[in-house]
């Protein structure tokens, strides 16, 4: 069964909100990041295959997928960190490369490791020396939350004031496009809510965000537009209420003793479809025909409930189809051997 | 360039806040120069007396020890930590760590090639023309950089926990093969007469000794930082993903 329809969504341009500058773009109306049919191997595996996609001015993007998908190979090579084995990355109408060392990319990266044996302060001044336009340090500081440690060495803090350091190296210069890989990973609960707030603030100025993240809500909550890449391919790409909505919105469970699983099938606004003996579970783009057709039909199940889907759920349901779907082309290609 | 300027000058502050290091590049050599230098007083190294012999090869060794130490295990755990690839992502030119690196290295040898030569000129007794002490100096110093591209060639190849081994093993075979710890005679000269470190020794000796800066000597450290510089180009170039 066909869940996912690999349509992309073209998601709004802007944030609500936001002032528009002139930032951003290389020639007027070119993306601030391309990607196209980018393909990374090592050895045998296809880390990235294919990937395509264009981040405009002012979104802020979600990059979404769970371990292995990609993600941060796809990040690398945006920074010029790796190249890639096949296709074309532009930032801002240039290569990779370019852009990062025209200071126009401002990145964290979840490896990226720090000097030792300096303070914050010292190394946020480095940073901010090395960079063509950079903001005052007192300034980066604050924004980044950690004025207050300014003084203490980089290598005695724990690891959500590590991470807000990383932060702090990002956002020291004014960049275009800020790249962040997981970026509130070891922080608290309350440090993540400071992190998107001082986030929003760096966004409102017209620049472009492009994300990855473990933490579904986060894109929820933070994004305006979610890419979900399974297996190095992009299968999924719009605002997360579509996301939402295109992996099934609904969850519908009930119990059936005599079950026909050809007419379950063919239920009107179906996504998935699970059977686990009289125990039913579905998810449906439109559960009120779904389970008005389940009637109709003369069909009395009990127990029933319907749920709403989280991006979590409706994230699992788009790589767990693609998972099922990559096992039965494999099988496939057994049974022609 | 001022980014790169401003990286080295962290790293000269970095190192000069490791007490081991400069335990390593100073300590060490002072008090080595302390104990020996006037126990060979009378007789002669490369036909130079023993103090003005052990002035340069304390020095010699100070300075390379370094350069070559320090500077392995710091790139190699900081490529390890992810510091480098934290480099990479920003606008600073993609040659500037180890260009910084290296100025590093060349200014924190200055303190350690200074200090055991005054210790030559006030305890050894060791009296040269103003020429002479700075021929010396300027043979360790520029010689030294022949070790930091070593230094770049094995931090960036190899783990830190291999690059421990792999430094010591280089740094007693250079030191010891190379006459740092005694001057050598026979057997022992011909093999050690390849090596770097004992060629930088013996432009010290030999300026001292004739007067002159030999040029086949200088010829000798040009080839072998020629090489490094190979070699640390590679291990550079060959990591470039894998950072």
């Amino acid at each position: 069964m066909v869940i996912f329809v690999h349509r992309p969504v073209r998601a709004g341009t802007m944030r609500k909100g936001t002032v528009m500058t002139q930032r951003g773009t290389g020639r007027s109306g070119a993306p601030v990041v391309s990607f196209e049919q980018v393909s990374k191997v090592y050895g045998h595996v296809r880390a990235v295959d294919g990937l395509s996609l264009d981040l405009r001015q002012g979104e802020t993007v979600a990059f979404l997928g769970p371990n292995g998908a990609g993600k941060s190979t796809s990040l690398d090579m945006l920074l010029a960190l790796r190249k890639p084995t096949s296709g074309r990355i532009r930032v801002f109408d240039a290569d990779p490369y370019a852009g990062v060392k025209s200071g126009r990319i401002g990145a964290m990266l979840q490896s990226g490791g720090l000097m030792t044996t300096v303070t914050v302060r010292e190394l946020v001044g480095l940073a901010a020396k090395v960079h063509p336009r950079p903001l005052p340090v007192d300034e980066t500081l604050k924004r980044a939350g950690i004025a207050d440690i300014a003084d203490r060495r980089v290598d005695k803090l724990s690891g959500g004031q590590t991470q807000r350091v990383r932060f702090a190296l990002a956002i020291v210069g004014d960049s275009d496009l800020i790249v962040l890989d997981e970026p509130t990973a070891a922080m608290d609960v309350e440090s993540r809510q400071m992190f998107w707030a001082n986030m929003h603030a760096e966004v409102a100025e017209g620049r472009t965000l492009l994300f990855a993240t473990h933490y579904l809500e986060e894109a929820d909550q933070a994004a305006d537009r979610v890419l979900v890449i399974n297996k190095g391919r992009l299968l999924a790409d719009g605002t997360p209420a579509e996301i939402k909505q295109r992996a099934g919105a609904k969850r519908i469970s009930f119990r059936l003793d005599a079950v026909d699983e050809a007419f379950l099938l063919g239920l009107p606004a179906l996504v998935n479809l699970e059977i686990r003996r009289d125990l039913i579970h579905l998810q449906s783009s439109d559960s009120d025909r779904t389970l008005y057709a389940l009637l109709d039909a003369g069909y009395r199940p009990h127990e029933i409930e319907v749920s709403s889907l989280g991006l979590e759920q409706a994230f699992l349901a788009i790589t767990a189809e693609d998972d099922k779907k990559a096992a039965v082309d494999e099988r496939e290609k057994e049974t022609v051997r | 360039m001022t980014g790169t300027l401003t990286l080295a000058r962290l790293e000269v502050l970095r190192v000069l806040r490791n007490k081991r290091y400069l335990l390593f590049t100073i300590g060490l050599p002072v008090v080595l120069y302390l104990m020996i230098s006037r126990q060979g007083s009378g007789s002669t190294a490369y036909h130079v007396q023993f103090a003005a012999y052990y002035m340069v090869a304390m020095a010699s060794i100070g300075a390379f020890s370094g350069a070559l130490t320090g500077n392995a295990q710091r790139i190699s755990q900081e490529r390890k930590d992810g510091w480098i690839r934290q480099l990479r992502i920003t606008a600073l030119p993609a040659s500037g760590y180890v260009t910084a690196k290296i100025i590093a290295s060349m200014v924190t040898s200055v303190p350690s090639i200074v200090v055991v030569l005054a210790l030559g000129r006030f305890y050894g007794d060791v009296h040269l023309a103003p020429w002479k002490w700075i021929a010396i100096a300027l043979a360790i110093w520029l010689g030294s950089m022949t070790f930091a591209s070593l230094a770049v060639a094995i931090g960036y190849r190899f783990m830190p926990d291999t690059v421990q081994p792999i430094t010591m093993f280089v740094y007693l075979g250079m030191s010891v093969l190379g006459g740092l710890w005694f001057a050598l005679g026979g057997t022992m000269q011909k093999i050690g007469q390849v090596l770097p470190t004992y060629q930088i020794t013996r432009i010290g000796t030999d300026v001292i000794s004739q007067g002159t800066i030999p040029m086949g000597r200088v010829a000798i450290i040009l080839a072998w930082l020629a090489g490094f510089i190979v070699l640390a180009a590679w291990s550079v170039r060959s990591t470039v993903e894998k950072i």
